[in-house]
C-alpha cells in the first residue's frame, strides 16, 4: 500500500497482548506448518526419495504466502485494464515475468533447465481466448483460485472442481465431438503409429494432440536463430529478447495509456519531460508496494524451482518422476510410458485434470485410452502426484498467511457467484487444455524461458477478458435495473 | 428434505451484497481527521470485479469532496481499491482492517 495514498490501520481485536500463540489464528498458522512439516519428515522417513515430491510441496506454500502477500491476482491483470482502468496486476505479472527469466536463464547455463517449448500454432489464442474470458466470471485465474480458497473462499473451491472435471471429460470426450476434428487430423494421427489401446482415432482431444499439435513446431527464440553460446543464448536472446523488452514495452504502454493522464495531473505537470515520465513509470511500478513484492518473490522462487527439480533429476538419474514411482513399484498411476505429469516449474492446471480423472476412473470410467492421460501424463492417486501437492501446497500456504494477517474469512458463494464460478471454471478447463496450459503453464513459464508462444497466449487473454468484461458490465446493469438499490 | 429446501430458499435469496445506501454519517479516520461519509459501498460477500464496478458507478456520482465508504471482505478488492482511486482522480483516505473485512475510505478530489 501506498503511503502517498492513504493509510492502513489494523484495528482487528484480537488481544495483540496476549502473546503470539494465546492467538487463535496464529496457533491455526502454526498448526498448517507443522502438519506440513511433520507430513514431510514422516515422507522422507518412508523413503528419501520422496524428496522430489516434496520440493513441489513446499515450493507450493512459498508461492501461496507470495501470491496471498501480494493479493496476486493474474486475472485481474487482463481485467481490471478493461473493467476499470488499473493497471497494477499487469505491472505486477511484468516484474514476475522479467525476474523469472532472469533466474531461468541462469539456470539454464547451469545446465538444470526442464523447460520444454510449446508447439506454436492457432489453437493457442483461441485457448487464450476461452481461458481469458472464463477468469473474468470465476474472479481468479487457476493460481488465483487455489490462493484464494486458502483464505476461505468457498466460491473458488467451485472454480478448482470445475476446472479439474471440465478437464478430465474435455480430454476424454469422443462420440460426436469427433466431428470437430477435420479429417487430415485423423489422418495424420493414424500416421503417428500409435498403440492400439490409445485408440487415437477416437476422441477428438487425441485427434487434436497427434493430428495437430505434434506436426507444429516450438522452439525457444535461442534454437530459431541457433544461437549456440549459451550465455548469449539464455541471457541476450531467450531473456532479453522475449522477456524483458516485451515486458518494457508493455510497461511503458501500460504507463501511456493508463497512468500518464493521472500522474500528470496528481504532480501538477503542464509540460512533462522525461523525466518525469520516468518517474511516473516508476511511480505506477511502486503504486502497490505489496504486488511489487510479490513479483519479485514469485519470479526469483519459480526460477529457482526450476533449478532444484533440475539439480534433483540430475541426482537421480531420472527424466520424469514416473521413473522414480515405478522404482518404488507404485506403477498404478503410470502411463504407458511409465511417465507421469511431473513439469519441474510451476504448473496448474494438467494436475487438477489428473484430479479429476482419477475421480473419475476411481467410479469406473476408462480414462486411459487417450494420449493426454494413458500416454503422456498418467492417472495417478492424489497422495502421489508430485504436481498435485504443489497445488495444495498453494492453498496451505496461502492459508498460513493469511490467518497470520487475519485476513482468512471463510466465505459462501452466493448463488450467482457459485453459478459464475462453475461456468467460468469448466470454461477455464476447456481453454487451458486447448492453449496446453493456464496462465502459469502456458504464458508466465513459457516467456521466461524464451518461449515467445506466452505471448500469444496473453494475446487471446486479453481479447478473451475484454469481451468478458463487457458480458460482466452489461450483466451488472441489466441487474441493477431490476433492483432499486442504487440507480446505476 | 424440507430442511435443504429451505437452505436453498435462504442460498437462493442471499443478497449479492452491494446494497448501496446514502445514509451520512461521521469517520474519524486514523490521523485523527474527522470527515463525512456520504456514500457507501457494502460489497460484503462479492468477488472481483463487483466492487470495483460499484466504487466507480458510485464515484462518478458522486460531487468533488464527497467520501465514499466501501465494505469488503475481499483481499484482492482491498489491494486495488487505492489503485483505482488513483486512476479515477480521487484520493484515497484510509483503508481499516476490522474484523469482519476492511473499511476503506476514498473521497473525490475531482
Amino acid at each position: 500500500m501506498n503511503k502517498e495514498s492513504g493509510m492502513y490501520v489494523d484495528l482487528t481485536t484480537d488481544d495483540k497482548s496476549k502473546g503470539w500463540f494465546a492467538q487463535s489464528e496464529n496457533r491455526y498458522a502454526a498448526a498448517i506448518i507443522a502438519l506440513v512439516s511433520i507430513g514431510s519428515i514422516w515422507a522422507l522417513s518412508q523413503d528419501m526419495r520422496w524428496l522430489y515430491l516434496l520440493v513441489y510441496v513446499w515450493f507450493g506454500v512459498a508461492y501461496g504466502m507470495f501470491l496471498q502477500y501480494g493479493r496476486f491476482c493474474m486475472a485481474s491483470a487482463v481485467r481490471d485494464l478493461f473493467a476499470v482502468g488499473v493497471p497494477r496486476m499487469a505491472v505486477g505479472i511484468m516484474i514476475a515475468v522479467c525476474l523469472y527469466s532472469l533466474v531461468a536463464a541462469f539456470v539454464k547455463v547451469s545446465g538444470f533447465n526442464a523447460f520444454h517449448p510449446h508447439p506454436l500454432g492457432w489453437h493457442i489464442i483461441i485457448g487464450g481466448l476461452i481461458f481469458g474470458f472464463g477468469i473474468v466470471f470465476t474472479g481468479g485465474c487457476a493460481t488465483g483460485s487455489l490462493y484464494k480458497a486458502g483464505e476461505g473462499n468457498m466460491g473458488s473451491v467451485v472454480v478448482i472442481f470445475a476446472i479439474s472435471f471440465s478437464q478430465a471429460i474435455f480430454v476424454v470426450l469422443g462420440g460426436w465431438f469427433d466431428k470437430l476434428a477435420p479429417a487430415s487430423w485423423t489422418e495424420s494421427a493414424l500416421n503417428k503409429g500409435m498403440p492400439a489401446e490409445l485408440s487415437v482415432d477416437q476422441g477428438w482431444f487425441d485427434l487434436f494432440t497427434a493430428g495437430y499439435i505434434w506436426d507444429l513446431k516450438g522452439a525457444t527464440l535461442a534454437d530459431m536463430l541457433q544461437v549456440t553460446n549459451p550465455f548469449v543464448a539464455s541471457f541476450l536472446t531467450n531473456s532479453l529478447l522475449v522477456t524483458i523488452l516485451p515486458a518494457a514495452v508493455i510497461l511503458v504502454l501500460l504507463y501511456t495509456f493508463y497512468f500518464r493522464k493521472g500522474h500528470m495531473r496528481r504532480q501538477k505537470l503542464e509540460q512533462p519531460v522525461m523525466k518525469d515520465h520516468l518517474r511516473g513509470i516508476w511511480a505506477m511500478i511502486t503504486s502497490s508496494k505489496n504486488t511489487a513484492i510479490a513479483g519479485i518473490g514469485l519470479g526469483a522462487f519459480a526460477g529457482l524451482h526450476v533449478w532444484v527439480t533440475g539439480l534433483l533429476r540430475d541426482h537421480y538419474g531420472i527424466f520424469n518422476f514416473g521413473e522414480m514411482l515405478a522404482n518404488m513399484g507404485h506403477t498404478a498411476g503410470l502411463s504407458i510410458q511409465d511417465t507421469v505429469f511431473d513439469p519441474g516449474y510451476w504448473y496448474i492446471t494438467t494436475q487438477e485434470a489428473q484430479w479429476g480423472a482419477w475421480v473419475m476412473e476411481t467410479m469406473g470410467m476408462n480414462m486411459r485410452d487417450n494420449i493426454f492421460f494413458g500416454l503422456d501424463n498418467g492417472v495417478p492417486n492424489p497422495l502421489i502426484n508430485a504436481p498435485g501437492f504443489m497445488s495444495i501446497g498453494i492453498i496451505l500456504g496461502a492459508a498460513v498467511l493469511a490467518l497470520l494477517r487475519r485476513e482468512f474469512k471463510f466465505k459462501i458463494p452466493s448463488l450467482e457467484t457459485a453459478v459464475f464460478a462453475l461456468i467460468g471454471g469448466i470454461l477455464m478447463g476447456i481453454g487451458a487444455r486447448i492453449a496446453m496450459g493456464c496462465n502459469i503453464g502456458a504464458y508466465f513459464a513459457t516467456v521466461s524461458n524464451g518461449d515467445p508462444s506466452g505471448w500469444l497466449f496473453l494475446l487471446g487473454m486479453v481479447g478473451g477478458g475484454y469481451v468478458g468484461v463487457k458480458l460482466f458490465n452489461w450483466w451488472i446493469h441489466w441487474q441493477a435495473s431490476r433492483s432499486d438499490d442504487f440507480a446505476l | 428434505m424440507k430442511q435443504l429446501a429451505t437452505l436453498w430458499r435462504k442460498w437462493r435469496q442471499r443478497k449479492h451484497a452491494d446494497v448501496v445506501n446514502h445514509k451520512p454519517h461521521m469517520v474519524k479516520l486514523p490521523g485523527g481527521e474527522v470527515v463525512q461519509v456520504s456514500h457507501v459501498a457494502d460489497c460484503m460477500g462479492a468477488t472481483c470485479p463487483r466492487p470495483q464496478l460499484m466504487t466507480m458507478r458510485i464515484l462518478d456520482a458522486m460531487k468533488k469532496g464527497d467520501v465514499l465508504e466501501i465494505i469488503s471482505d475481499n483481499p484482492t478488492t482491498v489491494e486495488t481499491i487505492p489503485a483505482l482511486a488513483m486512476v479515477l482522480y480521487s484520493q484515497h483516505l484510509a483503508t481499516l482492517h476490522t474484523d469482519n473485512g476492511w473499511c476503506i475510505y476514498i473521497r473525490k478530489d475531482d
